[in-house]
């Protein structure tokens, strides 16, 4: 009997996105379903908030300081260990479609082999598996790249690679420049039709693998959608689907300025100092954007823009479990979905992301639909797990031992399951070096219920400063519970907590090769 | 950005290398060509993008090599420097480099790094960088 692993991850998608979550806006069937059918994880927690960082950890099933990528630039090592890696050579054959991100973006001199695969459109480098995977086909956020899709549009849609928005502007920022009807910031008009934009292609390039399957083939499948983040831009034809002005401002927003301002100063100083424009902490962002600048027009549009890409991305996915359900391959499928952070999307008046380890970047939607075959029950897990638990549960799915090198455990599949984990709470890294001299360092363990961050000494910060929130009791994360006297107990208890967790530092961190 | 590396031949033989511009992408990793017209270096890199350099000054005595991106990205400023220093174990190569916008730099501190290796893979054992193109190749090179 042959098993069949569809691990399908978007990027910088939030936990509300999904219908399943409570998300109101996109409708989201095929993912709904799969949650309805399998198991729904309340409490899925990132182990970085950006996306090269947090990728290495769903590879490796490791820590930040263990696989070493700290920040976005830094390549995972060649010789990092996989999960695809050991399923491949278990006779898996391991393919991944979309964004891997293991290996810088920007790499003019084809450094990496990422970008020599894609450069040259090929699969792999001279047949061997990368990184464990026999066949990569990559994306990336727009249509220009070191990508395979780039190529194929060139190819095919040679009038539509320049359709997408410039995510970096002429002198090698993220670009800032304001578009669609309110001038928000990374949202751009996308002639690109429906049938050409990177969402439909990831799911056409992963059927077109699967297509080769032998029935008795055992695969690994991930499926990585580079959308729904930044730049907003989805194809032009599907944005009436949501229009902007129709919504209501999210939960998170906190529309009075005065308030808002008012919540930032109740958090570690450096938010402040970002929504001021006085600091820009991480490259992700656009520097040349000013937060405190957010209107509440653009924030609506910006969801609204992030759920038409939500839509779609659930719209691509039933294409793809109807194409594999036809084959009858249903029945010993799992399917696991999920994202690699956040988003704020208007929360606490921010876009984008960055140091800042509330739930708007560390809730995640995670679902787990065990193979019918299985006969795992439809359950609710509402204690924390990480994205590191996933491919230990790869290697459970496949019947292999977890090996040393995973940080993780097998995600459980219940909550009666979770209660009984050796280590409940989840650790959260942050480490940035940016370009102009900022740095900041903080540390967060997510228990059930509560959440806690140590911030170390860098730029903005002296090493007393903290965050502490109780889930069930502010949800919005409003209220700072850190230097509450009456809490000072539980503080401690979670710091120690926290430090159980921390692995050492590495003694040298890995060079930063690129700016993402 | 610096970076330095030792290599086992006589200073005189590796500046002999380094102060032919033209020459740069024989050993400089993930450049396909490096052609001078006067005063002025194209380089064209394996992804196809290419640089525009001012040749600043190449100096025998000193054996220093110093140029500057000039375009066609926006840069507002950038320095190179390549200096062949006598070493007890043959030379030392030292090549350094300014710029703004400092999104660049760690992209170029880290090709500089291959570039001094690709040197020494040359100088000592006569081995081109994968991606250069010798200048009479009729071939594609790198490319869809």
């Amino acid at each position: 009997m042959a098993r069949r692993i569809l691990f399908v991850t978007t990027d910088q998608q939030r936990y509300d996105a999904l219908g399943c979550n409570g998300g109101r806006i996109a409708r989201t069937p095929v993912v709904d379903r799969l949650a309805a059918t399998g198991i729904r994880y309340e409490r899925a927690v990132p182990q970085n908030v950006v996306c090269m960082p947090s990728r290495a950890t769903m590879l490796t099933g490791q820590h930040v300081r263990n696989h070493g990528v700290w920040m976005n630039g830094v390549p995972l090592p060649a010789d990092a260990p996989s999960v695809a890696g050991l399923l491949h050579d278990a006779g898996w054959r391991t393919g991944l479609f979309g964004k891997a991100h293991f290996e810088p973006f920007l790499d003019p001199f084809l450094r990496f082999p990422e970008s020599r695969m894609g450069r040259h459109r090929q699969p792999n480098e001279d047949g061997r598996p990368h990184r464990g995977f026999d066949h990569m086909e990559l994306a990336g956020h727009s249509g220009a790249g070191l990508v395979h899709y780039s190529g194929w549009l060139r190819e095919h849609h040679p009038d539509h690679v320049a359709s997408y928005y410039p995510p970096i502007d002429g002198t090698m920022d993220v670009n800032a420049a304001g578009g669609g009807e309110t001038g928000a910031p990374q949202v751009g008009e996308n002639p690109i039709p429906r049938e050409a934009h990177h969402t439909e292609w990831v799911v056409d390039r992963a059927l077109a693998w699967l297509d080769g399957m032998a029935d008795a083939d055992d695969w690994f499948c991930w499926v990585s959608f580079p959308d729904p983040h930044h730049p907003w831009d989805p194809p032009a034809s599907e944005v009436g689907r949501v229009p902007w002005r129709d919504l209501d401002l999210p939960a998170g927003y906190p529309a009075d300025r005065e308030e808002r301002e008012r919540l930032l100063d109740a958090k570690a100083p450096h938010w402040r100092r970002w929504y001021d424009g006085d600091l820009v902490s991480n490259y992700e962002v656009p520097a040349k954007w000013v937060p405190a600048t957010l209107t509440a027009d653009q924030v609506r549009e910006v969801d609204a823009r992030t759920h038409v890409s939500n839509e779609l991305i659930d719209e691509a996915l039933g294409r793809l479990l109807s194409a594999l359900d036809r084959r009858g391959w249903d029945d010993d499928l799992d399917v696991l979905f999920t994202t690699d952070h956040g988003e704020f999307q208007g929360d606490h008046g921010l876009l984008f992301k960055g140091p800042y380890h509330v739930d708007s970047l560390m809730r995640l939607p995670l679902v787990w639909r065990p193979a019918p075959s299985s006969g795992v029950a439809p359950a609710v897990v509402d204690g924390p797990v990480g994205l590191l638990d996933l491919a230990p549960t790869f290697c459970r799915i496949a019947g292999l031992d977890v090996p040393g090198w995973m940080d993780g455990a097998p995600l459980p599949a219940s909550t009666g399951e979770w209660s009984q984990r050796k280590r409940p709470a989840v650790l959260t890294e942050w480490d940035s070096r940016h370009p102009s001299g900022a740095e900041v360092h903080l540390q967060t363990i997510t228990t059930d219920g509560m959440v806690c961050t140590r911030y170390e000494p860098g730029t903005s910060h002296d090493g007393s400063e903290g965050e502490m929130w109780d889930l069930s009791a502010d949800p919005l994360q409003r209220v700072n519970l850190w230097d509450d006297p009456a809490r000072r107990s539980g503080r401690d208890d979670l710091l120690a907590e926290l430090d159980a967790l921390l692995p050492d530092r590495p003694a040298e961190p890995l060079r930063v090769e690129a700016p993402v | 950005m610096h970076r330095e590396l030792v290599i086992g031949a006589p200073a005189d033989e590796v500046w002999s290398v380094v102060a032919a511009p033209e020459r740069q992408a024989e050993w400089f990793p993930g450049m396909v060509s490096s052609a001078v017209e006067g005063t002025t270096r194209t380089v064209v890199a394996a992804a196809g993008a290419f640089f525009l350099e001012e040749i600043l000054a190449i100096d025998h005595d000193r054996r220093t090599f110093e140029y500057r991106i000039t375009g066609p990205m926006v840069v507002h400023h950038h320095r190179g420097r390549i200096s062949v220093l006598d070493d007890d174990a043959g030379s030392r190569v030292v090549y350094e480099q300014e710029i703004d916008p400092k999104a660049l730099a760690s992209v170029l501190d880290g090709a500089i790094g291959d570039a001094l290796e690709g040197l020494r893979d040359l100088v000592l054992h006569g081995r081109t960088s994968r991606a250069w193109e010798p200048p009479a190749s009729t071939g594609g090179g790198v490319g869809s």
